[in-house]
C-alpha cells in the first residue's frame, strides 16, 4: 500500500470524498453525469424539467420493484415473477371493479392483496419445500401471468374515475405523485437494509446461508418475507401502471423482469449474493431510464437504444471491476 | 549432502494490507531431502511455498534454483521448472478419469489426417506407469476422480506431479484428512520420492510425522526465519519452542473447577441412524468430553441439540425446564452455542468484517428498535480481540483475512458475547496452531471455573479429551457406549469403547 499507513483516525472530509467517489455507486453515479451532460449536447429537449419529472413518472414502477429485488438478489435469490405479479394485480383490480362490482377503494386492496399473496407462495415454497428460487419463480413468471390472462379473458377494463389517476398522472407540489412514493420507499427501505438487522441478515445469507442458520438467524423467516414484500411491491407498481395508463390489460409488465434486474446488477449488487445497496439500485434505475429516453430524444431508434444500453451495461460493469479489483490490491 | 542446495530462498519480503506476511525469510532445499516446514498458523508457511510455486512473487529476496536465479511470474513457470505442488484442497477434476486429471494439459495425443485426438491408450499406459513407479497397482486409471477415496485422490495428484517431472514437491498438509492406512502409504511413497532424488517441502502441523519422513525441518514464526534444524539433532520440545517462541509447559491447562446444578440434560433423544436413545447430563463448570470415532454421532447429536437436526424424539431440559428446539434460532434464545466443526461453511460468515461475525448470534442485543448499533458492535469486537488475544488488524478486518486459529477465536467470540448457558464445541482446535490451541484450552478452563460454564466438548484427540475433561462419554454407532470419570479415564479405556464392539453400554445419564 503506498497511502501513508497512520494510526486509527476519524478520515478527513476529503478522505471519505474519495471513499465514496470510488465505490461501486460513485463510480456509477459519475457514469450517469457524464451520460446525462453528452445526451443534452445532442438535444435541447432532454435536460428540461419537464421532461426529467416525466420520466421520474415512467421509473417508478421498476424502481419500486428493484428495491425488494436488491434484497433479494442480496441474499443470492431470485425473482423472475415480478413483472407477471404486476400484471396479475392489474387484473384483479380492473376485473373485481368492473366485473365483480367491488367499490374502487376495495378493488385496489383486493389487488395488492393478491400481489402480496403471489409473492408469499414464491416465499413459501423456496423456503418450506426448497425449490430454488430461479425455478420457483420462473414457474411462476407463467403461472401468475396465465392467471391474468385467464381472469381477463382478453378484455381490457377502463373508465375508471378521475379520482383513480391522481397516483398515475397527477402531481404534488409540482413532482409526479408517484415519484413522491418512490423517494420515500427508496429512502426508507436503503435505510432499512443499510442500518437494520435485516439487512445484516440479507447480506449473511448472501454470504454464507448455513453460517448464518449456524450463528441463530432466523433465515427462513426474512427469506420468507423478502419475497412476499417483492410481491407486495410489485403489486403497488402495478396500481400505479393502472393508474398512469387509464386502463387494464393482461400483458401489463411483460418482460419487467428484466428491467428490474438489468438495474440492481448495473447498480454494484453481486448475481451471487453478498453484496449491493439501494443507493446503487437506485441509479441504475435512473441511468437506464435516462439513457433510453435521451437517445430517443436524440433521434436514435428505438433498436439501436437498446444497442446503446447494452453497452452502457457492460461498460459499467468493466470500469467498476476495474476500479474495485485495483482497491482490493 | 554437502552439494548446492537445489532451491535457494534469499531475503525474501512479502505484504498484504495490514500484514508483514515475510520479513526477510531464508529457506532452501537440497536434492533428494524431504524438508519440513513448520509454524503456527499465520506464520507465513503458505504464503513460503505460495511463492515458491509461482502463485505470489517476493517484493524484495531472490528465488535461486540450481544457482540460477529465476522468476515465477505465475505458477505455470514454476510447473515447467519442475515445482510441482499438493494444495490442501485437492485441484482434480471430479468428473474426469484418473488418467485425463494426471495427463490434465499435456496429454499424448495422435494425429488423424487433419485432427490432433487424445492418444487414449497411450495416456492411460502412462497413467498406469506413473502409478506403477509409485508402487501403486490397485488403482483403476478409467475410474472417474469423485468415485475415489481422498487417499487415491491424493497419490493421483502426486503421479499428476511425476507426469510433469517435478523436481521439488510441495506437500501442504498432506496427512490432514487421510486416514491411518493411508497416511502410511504417503509416507512409502514420499520416501520412494526422495530415493529417487525428488525434493519434498513438507508442510505439517503434526510434529510426530516430521520426525519420522524429514531430513531437515524449518521453522516460521511471525512471518520470520526461527531455524533450520537437523530433524536428527532436534527434538520435540525444541521446535514448539521455536515455534511459538516460549515453552509450553502445560498444554492442557485445566483448571480445578466447581461443579454446579445441571444445565443440561437430554432424556432419549432420538435421529437415527446416528442419534440413538442418547441421554446424558452437563453441569455447570463441567467440560464433559464426548469421545468417538468420526461418524459415530457425535457432530449430530451436538446438532440434534442445536436443532440443526430436530429430534425426533426425546427430551432437552435447560435448567430442569423442558424445552422444544427445532432450529437452531431456538437453541440460540435458549442460551446454547455452538462452536461448529466446518468453521468456513457452518461457524463464520468469512466474506464479512470480525465486528459483523462477533454480534452475529446477538444482533438483538446489540441493536435498538432493530437499527444496528455499530458502535456498540465495535466495542464488542474490540473486546473480543482482546480477550482471546485475537491477532486482527481491527474490527473491521474481513474474516477470512485471518489465519485459522484466529478464526476459530472468532468463532468461540461470537458465542461467548451470547452469554450462554452451555457451549457446545465440536472440535474446537482442530486445524489450529498450537499456540492458539493452548489459548482456547485456557479459555475453556476459565470459562468453566470461573462463570460456571457448562461445556460440550467433541474431539478426536483423545490427549484433548483426557486433558480437558471432567466427565468423558464415549459414542459409537449412534449410540452413547460409555462413560468415565476424569480420575478413572484412561486412553486405553476410551479407545476401547469407541472401537470394541463388546463394549457395553452404560445406563442412564449423570454420575
Amino acid at each position: 500500500m503506498k497511502s501513508k499507513t497512520s494510526t486509527p483516525r476519524n478520515p478527513t472530509v476529503a478522505e471519505k470524498l474519495r471513499h465514496l467517489l470510488i465505490s461501486q455507486e460513485g463510480v456509477l453515479f459519475v457514469i450517469m453525469l457524464v451520460s446525462v451532460l453528452f445526451l443534452a449536447t445532442r438535444t435541447d429537449k432532454f435536460l428540461t424539467v419537464d421532461n426529467l419529472l416525466q420520466q421520474g413518472r415512467f421509473m417508478t414502477e421498476v424502481g419500486l420493484i428493484a428495491i425488494p429485488m436488491t434484497y433479494i438478489i442480496i441474499t443470492g435469490g431470485i425473482d423472475l415473477s415480478v413483472g407477471s405479479i404486476l400484471g396479475l394485480t392489474a387484473i384483479v383490480l380492473g376485473w373485481t371493479w368492473q366485473e365483480l362490482g367491488f367499490p374502487l377503494e376495495l378493488a385496489i386492496i383486493t389487488g395488492i392483496l393478491s400481489g402480496t399473496v403471489a409473492g408469499f407462495v414464491n416465499g413459501l415454497f423456496i423456503v418450506r419445500v426448497g425449490v430454488p428460487p430461479l425455478i420457483m419463480t420462473l414457474a411462476t413468471l407463467a403461472l401468475y401471468r396465465g392467471l391474468a390472462e385467464g381472469i381477463s379473458e382478453a378484455r381490457s377494463a377502463r373508465g375508471y374515475p378521475e379520482w383513480f389517476f391522481q397516483l398515475g398522472q397527477g402531481e404534488f407540489l409540482g413532482i409526479p405523485t408517484q415519484l413522491w412514493l418512490l423517494i420515500i420507499a427508496v429512502v426508507i427501505f436503503g435505510i432499512i437494509l443499510a442500518r437494520t438487522r435485516l439487512g445484516r441478515a440479507l447480506y449473511a445469507i448472501g454470504n454464507n446461508e448455513t453460517g448464518a442458520r449456524f450463528s441463530g438467524l432466523t433465515v427462513n423467516r426474512y427469506l420468507l418475507f423478502i419475497y412476499t414484500f417483492s410481491g407486495f411491491m410489485s403489486a403497488v407498481a402495478g396500481y400505479i401502471f393502472v393508474s398512469r395508463v387509464s386502463t387494464t390489460r393482461s400483458d401489463m409488465g411483460t418482460g419487467m423482469e428484466l428491467d428490474v434486474i438489468a438495474a440492481v446488477v448495473l447498480g454494484g449488487t453481486s448475481i451471487f449474493g453478498g453484496t449491493g445497496s439501494i443507493p446503487g439500485t437506485i441509479v441504475g434505475v435512473v441511468l437506464i431510464q435516462l439513457l433510453k429516453n435521451g437517445l430517443t430524444l436524440s433521434g436514435v431508434t428505438s433498436d439501436a437504444t437498446i444497442v446503446v444500453i447494452g453497452s452502457v451495461l457492460i461498460f459499467a460493469i468493466l470500469v467498476n471491476n476495474f476500479i474495485q479489483s485495483r482497491r482490493g490490491g | 549432502m554437502t552439494e548446492a542446495p537445489l532451491l535457494q530462498l534469499r531475503e525474501i519480503n512479502k505484504h498484504f494490507p495490514g500484514v508483514h506476511a515475510l520479513k526477510n525469510v531464508h529457506f532452501d532445499v537440497r536434492r533428494g531431502e524431504v524438508h519440513a516446514l513448520i509454524g503456527e498458523n499465520g506464520a507465513g508457511k503458505s504464503t513460503m511455498i505460495k511463492i515458491v510455486s509461482g502463485v505470489y512473487q517476493p517484493e524484495t529476496g531472490e528465488i535461486q534454483l540450481e544457482g540460477q536465479r529465476v522468476h515465477f511470474a505465475n505458477p505455470r513457470e514454476a510447473q515447467r521448472a519442475g515445482i510441482a505442488t499438493i494444495y490442501q484442497e485437492l485441484g482434480l477434476y471430479p468428473e474426469l478419469s484418473v488418467a485425463e486429471n494426471i495427463f490434465m494439459g499435456h496429454a499424448p495425443t495422435k494425429n488423424r489426417g487433419f485432427f490432433q485426438t487424445i492418444d487414449w491408450e497411450r495416456m492411460e499406459q502412462g497413467a498406469e506407469a506413473l502409478l506403477a513407479e509409485l508402487k501403486i497397482y490397485n488403482l483403476d486409471v478409467q475410474a472417474k476422480v469423485g468415485t475415489l477415496n481422498v487417499g487415491n485422490r491424493q497419490r493421483v495428484e502426486i503421479a499428476k506431479a511425476l507426469s510433469l517431472d517435478a523436481r521439488i514437491l510441495i506437500m501442504d498438509e498432506p496427512t490432514a484428512a487421510l486416514t491411518e492406512s493411508d497416511v502410511e502409504q504417503l509416507f512409502s511413497i514420499v520416501r520412494l520420492l526422495r530415493e529417487r532424488g525428488v525434493s519434498i517441502i513438507y508442510i505439517s502441523h503434526r510434529l510426530n510425522e516430521v520426525f519420522e519422513l524429514a531430513d531437515r525441518v524449518t521453522v516460521l514464526r511471525d512471518g520470520e526465519y526461527i531455524g533450520t534444524n537437523n530433524v536428527r539433532d532436534t527434538s520435540e520440545s525444541e521446535l514448539i519452542s521455536m515455534m511459538v517462541g516460549r515453552t509450553i509447559e502445560n498444554l492442557f491447562p485445566k483448571q480445578a473447577a466447581e461443579i454446579g446444578d445441571v444445565v443440561l440434560e437430554v432424556r432419549n433423544l432420538n435421529r437415527p441412524p446416528l442419534t440413538r436413545d442418547i441421554s446424558f447430563s452437563v453441569r455447570a463448570g463441567e467440560i464433559v468430553g464426548l469421545a468417538g470415532l468420526v461418524g459415530s454421532g457425535r457432530s449430530e447429536t451436538a446438532q440434534v441439540i442445536f436443532g440443526v437436526l430436530p429430534a425426533e424424539s426425546g427430551a432437552i431440559l435447560l435448567n430442569g425446564e423442558p424445552v422444544e428446539i427445532h432450529r437452531p434460532s431456538e437453541a440460540v434464545r435458549h442460551g446454547i452455542g455452538y462452536v461448529p466443526e466446518d468453521r468456513g461453511r457452518q461457524g463464520l460468515v468469512r466474506e464479512m468484517t470480525l465486528r459483523e461475525n462477533t454480534s452475529m448470534a446477538v444482533l438483538e442485543s446489540v441493536s435498538r428498535n432493530t437499527f444496528v448499533n455499530r458502535a456498540q458492535e465495535r466495542r464488542l469486537a474490540n473486546h473480543s480481540i482482546q480477550q482471546l488475544s485475537i491477532r486482527a488488524t481491527g474490527p473491521e478486518q474481513i474474516v477470512n483475512k485471518l489465519s485459522g486459529g484466529n478464526q476459530q477465536k472468532v468463532v468461540v467470540s461470537k458465542w461467548l458475547a451470547s452469554n450462554p448457558k452451555l457451549l457446545i464445541m465440536d472440535e474446537p482446535t482442530r486445524g489450529v496452531d498450537v499456540g492458539a490451541k493452548s489459548e482456547i484450552h485456557r479459555l475453556m478452563s476459565q470459562l468453566a471455573a470461573e462463570q460456571g460454564l457448562a461445556i460440550l466438548m467433541i474431539s478426536s484427540e483423545l490427549p484433548e479429551i483426557l486433558g480437558m475433561s471432567d466427565r468423558i462419554l464415549v459414542m459409537r454407532e449412534g449410540h452413547l457406549v460409555g462413560e468415565f470419570t476424569r480420575a478413572e479415564a484412561t486412553q486405553e479405556l476410551i479407545a476401547h469403547a469407541m472401537m470394541s464392539e463388546e463394549a457395553r453400554r452404560t445406563a442412564g445419564a449423570s454420575a
